[in-house]
């Protein structure tokens, strides 16, 4: 099997890390066992077309992978493969996905991939293989499959990238930018912590970014899985932690290294939050979604400067958009306010719906600024490798650190450094 | 973000997108002789395809169950008031032309028609 995570056009002046993908190999720890996987992340390494395979499975988690999905899907077409494909962004496009490729998977696929397989080789493989709204038991999410991945592609001068990680799937919440309940289920499903365990354990790599949604959805769970791993000595990168002095402190000794935290106002509040983490060692990342209805360039400019008063780690800025099975995708398009239905523009940093209290112009200036502004007396390269040093400290002290791989030093993410450049954007 | 149950007379249980199984709040008014279909989306309630998304499908489904053609009925999306401190939760209510492209199926309705049709049950 050809398993492909298809590439994606990336934002425009912001620094660019490769991390290694999650879907695809989940997905193909689902595979049994005497399939055969080529996987090629196109985001890393060109695919090569015409290499040997029986059949293509495209595993798509970006809305603006979808586009170059179905150019994939074409070209093996061409010649003359059936193509499979999966994951987030399959199930979000879904109705357009199914006139692009062979076989659809919707859903999740732990006890159910083989299924397709068989029909495939029997001659009788259906258009849909429809999951949706059917979890299988959480406890049959097994440990990725990660030594597929090429690590070479995945390290930045020397210096591997972290590990996605899931501890749990589906989420309680509805967010209005969010799709997660709709995909996973209106219900969190955490992982057996023995299961977390023994998973994360087995991970060739210190540093971590555990991708739950949000871990902060049943504290008792949440209390014990940082309990469990803390021994591990991994470090890792998470969205949102309980806001409660246990929980940090346990998470801190779990190896907290830094999290996402949405800023979404100039409060007491969030600046307290935001102190609260740091008081325990954890770095913050601050999220801000610039283009909520409640918002002028005013107000985005004053959440903006308020960035510098709460001592953010980094931050990371994006424009609302209205991505299929959200909230904000159906309140948006009642009010036909979406004017621009192009995937590729799907991106986070692109307008394409008509804010309320400002013009879409300057929804994209306000965007610009914010980037600018938060970087400009320190670059986010810059201010990673701060936190890079942080945490590469508190290795040092545990006895964890692993030196950069010097015979990488002169390569990112498998392409040679060009040092002459005044600014890498690798 | 529970939705009070004053926005509907019944849970209508419907597929939705990909045989979902869904929910949304089904209210149903004549007023002047006009039929009015009133489905409340239920967030959290809803285990899967939301109202606005499963869209003409979840009107046809009604329509089948109720024994009406949906030419006849005047079809409404009622975002609801969750008491949420976020404007997008604030209670709204749509006409939804299935006929129309995707930015003009929808319009959406003034306070005094949604008091014309609901009465005392209006909050808007």
């Amino acid at each position: 099997m050809k398993l492909i995570y298809p590439k994606w056009q990336k934002l425009r002046g912001q620094t660019t890390f490769n991390l290694p993908p999650h879907g695809p190999v989940a997905y193909a720890a689902t595979l049994p066992e005497y399939v055969d996987i080529s996987f090629t992340d196109e985001n890393v390494e060109a695919i090569d077309f015409d290499e040997e395979c029986d059949v293509v499975a495209l595993s798509v988690m970006l809305s603006t992978q979808v586009k170059r999905a179905w150019e994939i899907a074409d070209e093996y077409h061409k010649r003359g493969k059936k193509v499979f494909a999966g994951g987030i962004s399959a199930m979000l496009h879904a109705e357009e996905f199914v006139n692009h490729v062979d076989s659809l998977f919707l859903g999740e696929s732990e006890g159910r991939s083989e299924l397709q397989l068989m029909d495939w080789k029997n001659g009788c493989l259906k258009k849909v293989y429809n999951y949706m709204g059917n979890q299988p038991p959480i406890e049959s999410v097994g440990p990725c499959r990660r030594d597929l991945y090429k690590r070479d592609l995945y390290n930045h001068k020397g210096v591997q990238m972290v590990d996605l990680f899931h501890a749990s799937r589906g989420c309680r919440f509805s967010c209005y930018p969010c799709a997660v309940s709709y995909l996973g289920g209106r219900k969190f499903r955490p992982r057996p912590i023995d299961k977390v365990v023994e998973d994360m354990a087995g991970i060739d790599n210190n540093r971590l970014f555990i991708v739950d949604n949000s871990l902060a959805q049943d504290k008792e769970w949440e209390k014990e899985l940082f309990r469990a791993i803390a021994p591990l000595k991994k470090k890792w990168i998470s969205h949102t932690i309980e806001d409660d002095l246990e929980v940090l402190d346990l998470a801190a000794k779990a190896g907290a290294w830094y999290v996402y935290q949405a800023v979404y106002d100039t409060s007491d509040y969030i600046k307290e939050r935001v102190k609260r983490y740091h008081d325990y060692g954890i770095g913050v990342e601050g999220t801000i979604l610039l283009g909520l209805d409640n918002q002028s360039v005013d107000d985005c400019k004053r959440l903006i400067d308020f960035l510098g008063e709460i001592d953010l780690d980094l931050a990371e800025f994006t424009v609302m958009t209205p991505f299929p099975h959200t909230k904000g995708y159906d309140d948006l398009l009642r009010q036909g306010r979406i004017f621009d239905f192009d995937w590729n523009h799907y991106n986070a940093g692109q307008v394409v719906f008509q804010p309320a209290k400002m013009t879409p112009d300057e929804l994209q200036d306000v965007y610009e600024y914010a980037w600018k502004s938060f970087y400009a007396s320190e670059t986010q390269e810059s201010k990673m490798f701060r936190l890079f040093c942080n945490v590469a400290l508190r290795e040092m002290e545990e006895g964890t650190y692993v030196p950069r791989n010097r015979a990488l030093a002169n390569k990112s993410f498998g392409k040679d450094v060009d040092r002459s450049a005044p600014h890498q954007n690798v | 973000m529970k939705v009070s149950e004053r926005y509907y007379d019944e849970i209508f249980e419907f597929k939705g997108q990909w045989d979902m199984p869904s929910t949304c709040g089904l209210k149903i008014r004549t007023v002047d002789g006009k039929k009015y279909v009133i489905v409340t989306e239920l967030y959290q309630d809803n285990p899967g395809t939301s109202v606005t998304y499963a869209g003409r499908s979840l009107a046809d489904q009604i329509c089948e169950a109720k024994g009406f053609k949906l030419d006849e009925v005047v079809y409404l999306e009622c975002n609801p008031n969750t008491n949420s401190k976020l404007s997008f939760y604030d209670e709204e209510y749509f006409e939804v032309d299935f006929n129309a492209d995707k930015q003009h199926m929808y319009r959406r309705l003034s306070a005094e028609e949604v008091k014309s049709i609901l009465g005392d049950e209006a909050e808007v």
